[in-house]
């Protein structure tokens, strides 16, 4: 018997070699994965036993703060704002994982930084508290304004400062509270997250503004326009495109019309005043090409995902094959076919013209202090790209300036003491209802711009190019004014 | 010599089991409540008085005995103690308590079971065990827990007749497979390829299969049914030298085992939770995600004692206590274990291979089995290798029938190693 008792014993060995291999599997090879997947709560709660810093607005209201709490997890995350800022802080639930800045920011929220935990380490003996309170570069007032000029509609607001990438103010309708999300309770937290239909494609939870993707319509034309004029091939003075009601690209026999089946054409900043359809096809298909139009958009950062401190952001989409389908690019030239922009996207787009062609990274993060004061991260000012020069920039300014001066943004825009620059677009959903755009930028005359804006209203009735400027301007204008306002009192 | 040098070892081994569950006993207890524990000098006390009793006992009752089992199980045992107090202070009173009992069990196992031949009975034994295994289906007695009717309650007192029922069956089947094995080892009858002993003397094995499936079925405990056949299979197979039990053996529980996947929908749910627990890792994955983000989290050094959140998996003091323990003390923590239960089926199956008699050899191989293939099974559901099947960790989960249980097995293999080396030590002094 002793021989099958030793074979035993090397099979009972060859059992625990087996789990041996199973435990460096999951704690080596697989740990950093598994440690940071999207249902693993276990890095943001860890720190909900102690004390996490606030995150407030650049003009001092809290968004986010931790509260005492009787139970396990000693401390409640708590919005006070409600949903005004759920798609900045996120949410901080306990049987998942945090989101938005509550994600992005979890380590200095919670003092776990290499550098906060080498100053409490040199704190062995001195009780001070090593979490880092963010605050953003969000202002509460903006947002606010932005939240009540949207009311009940579908849609989003993006605010950046031109300078330094900034998200002055970022709000999508319907936008969620967290507060129930982040209950201790795991059934209510349950039940608040499934309501929100995390599985549909419109639900509150995600970001409209930089989680969902729209055709951008005429918007886009600045895109085009950009290209053109940093290509050399377009000037102020040429090529006149001809006066039109529609075009018919090559490859195909259907025409592309102008709005309502009006005439239009001319050079660059009358086309773009009125915005032309036929003439920006024009340009895309005959002066610029396939090549120009895809590395022009490339260049303004569509098909890659831009950089911003929140997670979950998604990449805008610019079609790159239109060897064999000029007439797609013909639509794909005025913001049609497969072209599509989440509103940070088009927001970017103004903010670059507006900066003198460089586009800064996008963020929400001013700085992060502990909870001496001492600042522990600083605001990520960094360049993302430069898809213009500055000639090309001031050109399209020019351009965008005629749009509000006397185009299809007069009336609209205009503020009075600043300059406004602007592009509006409505881009037909079928059904005859249409997503409603502006984008804008602002500042004192004569000078560098300071702000830009983009602001889209989602399926709404009418298809005439006049909706974008009806519907989407005014909220632009109001939020405008009070970001150059500046913060009461 | 042998005798006093085995029990110096046992005892040095079992101080440094107790320093080392002290120290991390202190250690959690730091990490939980950023204090010193008021209770660690009266609790390593109390640890330590239990095991120089149940060191005492062997000293006085079997003093032959391997030197290396009790420490081990004490190691286990404490580290048990220590994660189960530190994700419950409750069950922490009451698993002291099973502690004491268990070791108590010990004893007497060893005060009463004085020769090993005292339970060469197959029949009484095995009326006994299955009549433990099936108790849990008796109306009025039987319990269903967490949808598993493994549990009998008896007023106020419940517990899994299921852990004794095991070494019960593993005493009662060597004491037939000694009896029977000239017969079961010559083959006369063929099926195919295969030749079988006669069907009458393959008879108890067919019960032991249908039993097991009796258990798999009504019980719906998986995992003590995947036991009770393991252990079979293994001891009929040493008995017999044939390895066609073997083949018979696993086809016929694949059988059963694919029959119940057919038929049951928690079985389905089980394998399907093993194929891929991603598919719902909010609900039905939930405890084997949770308890891979416990181990994950844990890397290879662990978070240390106490300061990692196993509080997060359902059933950390129990069924997935394993991935508590790896969470704190990391790959480095959960290798300890593992080695010391290799460490522990190496001791049993040395016992096994030294003893001259059939009965007791055999014996020590099955029981050495139950031990083993026990801590394989769960920690192998808890680690994803196998489909999750409820089985206590041996000595480390929380529970009071496995814990006693198993210290009579322990004391059951100490009596067989005592047992052995007297016989060589009167062979060589003769």
């Amino acid at each position: 018997m002793n021989k099958r008792i030793r074979r035993l014993g090397i099979f009972l060995l060859a059992c625990y070699i087996a789990l041996f291999a199973m435990l460096n599997y999951i704690q080596v090879l697989e740990a950093d994965s598994l440690n940071n997947n999207e249902f693993n709560a276990r890095g943001t709660l860890e720190t909900l036993r102690q004390p996490r810093g606030t995150i407030e607005t650049a003009d001092g209201v809290v968004v986010a703060r931790s509260v005492p709490s009787n139970d396990r997890f000693e401390f409640q995350r708590e919005y006070p704002e409600g949903d005004l800022f759920g798609h900045i802080t996120g949410f901080f639930p306990i049987n998942g994982r945090a989101t938005g800045v509550e994600r992005e920011y979890n380590e200095q929220l919670a003092g776990q930084t290499f550098e906060q935990e080498l100053r409490s380490f040199a704190d062995l003996f001195v009780d001070r508290e090593r979490t880092g309170n963010v605050t953003l570069t969000l202002r509460d007032d903006v947002q606010r304004v932005a939240r009540d000029q949207l009311g009940q509609r579908r849609g989003s607001v993006v605010v950046l400062d031109v300078d330094t990438g900034g998200i002055v103010a970022m709000w999508s309708y319907p936008s969620y509270d967290p507060n129930p999300l982040s209950s201790h309770d795991g059934e209510e937290a349950r039940a608040a997250f499934n309501f929100l239909d995390p599985a549909s494609g419109t639900s509150p939870l995600r970001a409209s503004s930089y989680q969902n993707v729209f055709f951008p319509g005429s918007t886009f034309k600045i895109v085009t326009g950009s290209t053109g004029v940093q290509s050399g091939l377009v000037t102020p003075e040429e090529p006149s495109y001809p006066v039109e009601s529609s075009y018919t690209p090559p490859q195909t026999t259907r025409p592309l019309s102008n709005f309502g089946g009006s005439s239009c054409g001319g050079t660059l900043f009358a086309i773009t005043a009125v915005s032309c359809n036929t003439a920006f096809a024009r340009m895309g298909v005959e002066t610029l090409g396939p090549d120009r139009m895809v590395d022009g958009a490339a260049a303004f950062g569509f098909n890659q995902v831009p950089p911003i401190d929140l997670p979950g952001a998604v990449e805008s989409r610019f079609p790159v094959d239109f060897a064999d389908n000029l007439p797609a690019l013909a639509q794909a030239s005025i913001g049609q076919n497969d072209v599509s922009s989440t509103p940070l996207q088009m927001a970017l787009v103004a903010a670059a013209v507006a900066n003198d062609g460089v586009m800064m990274a996008p963020h929400v993060m001013k700085e992060i202090r502990d909870g001496e004061g001492a600042v522990v991260d600083d605001e990520p000012i960094d360049a993302w790209k430069q898809p213009i020069s500055p000639e090309t920039a001031a050109t399209m300014r020019q351009a965008m300036l005629g749009v509000v001066a006397d185009g299809t943004l007069s009336g609209a825009a205009q503020i009075p003491g600043f300059e406004v620059g602007g592009k509006s677009g409505t881009a037909q959903t079928g059904n005859n209802t249409s997503h409603t755009w502006v984008i804008e930028f602002v500042g004192p005359p004569g000078q560098k711009p300071e702000y830009a804006i983009a602001v889209i209203v989602e399926n709404q009735p009418g298809v005439s190019e006049n909706t974008g400027g009806r519907v989407a301007a005014p909220i632009a204008r109001a939020v405008l004014e009070q970001a150059l306002q500046g913060p009461a009192g | 010599m042998i005798g006093a040098h085995r029990r110096t070892t046992e005892l040095g081994l079992i101080v440094l089991a107790v320093i080392v569950v002290g120290a991390a006993y202190t250690l959690a207890s730091l990490g939980t409540e950023a204090s010193i524990p008021a209770n660690v000098v009266p609790f390593l006390l109390v640890i330590f008085g239990l095991l120089i009793g149940a060191h005492i006992a062997v000293r006085k009752l079997a003093p032959l005995a391997d030197g290396i089992l009790l420490p081990l199980a004490a190691l286990l045992n404490g580290l048990g103690y220590v994660w189960i107090a530190r994700l419950d202070k409750d069950l922490a009173a009451l698993q002291a308590t099973w502690t004491a009992l268990g070791i108590l069990g010990f004893v007497l196992t060893l005060l009463f079971v004085r020769r090993m031949r005292d339970l060469d009975t197959p029949y009484t034994l095995m009326v006994v065990g299955v009549g433990l295994l099936l108790l849990p289906l008796v109306p009025g007695v039987g319990r269903t827990i967490n949808g598993a009717r493994i549990w009998v309650a008896l007023g106020p007192v419940s517990f899994q007749p299921g852990e004794f029922a095991k070494i019960a069956l593993a005493i009662s089947f060597a004491a037939y497979l000694v009896r029977k094995r000239e017969v079961l080892s010559m083959a006369t009858f063929k099926i195919g390829p295969f030749a079988f002993p006669e069907p009458r003397d393959l008879g108890p094995v067919m019960l032991a299969w249908g039993f097991s499936l009796l258990v798999m079925f009504f019980e719906k405990d998986l995992g003590s049914s995947l036991l009770f056949f393991a252990l079979f299979i293994t001891m009929v197979w040493i008995a017999t030298q044939r390895a066609t039990y073997l083949v018979l053996g696993t086809i016929l529980f694949s059988a059963g085992a694919f029959f119940a996947w057919r038929t049951f929908d928690h079985v389905q749910t089980r394998v399907t939770i093993w194929l891929n627990p991603w598919d719902d890792p909010a609900d039905k994955g939930f405890q084997v995600i949770q308890g891979w983000f416990s181990l994950a989290a844990g890397g290879v050094t662990g978070k240390g004692p106490g300061l990692g959140q196993p509080g997060l998996i359902p059933a950390a003091d129990t069924d997935f206590i394993f991935a508590a323990i790896g969470e704190e003390l990391g790959l480095l923590g959960g290798s300890l274990i593992l080695v010391a239960f290799v460490l522990m089926v190496g001791a049993g199956l040395r016992i096994a291979l030294t003893t001259d008699r059939e009965f007791d050899k055999l014996l020590a191989a099955g029981l050495t089995t139950l031990l083993g293939i026990q801590a394989f099974i769960i920690i192998g559901g808890v680690t994803r290798l196998l489909p999750l099947t409820g089985v206590t960790l041996p000595f480390i989960s929380y529970g009071g029938s496995s814990l006693v249980a198993n210290y009579v097995l322990l004391a059951l293999l100490l009596r067989i190693s005592d047992d052995s080396t007297r016989r060589i030590n009167e062979g060589a002094a003769a």
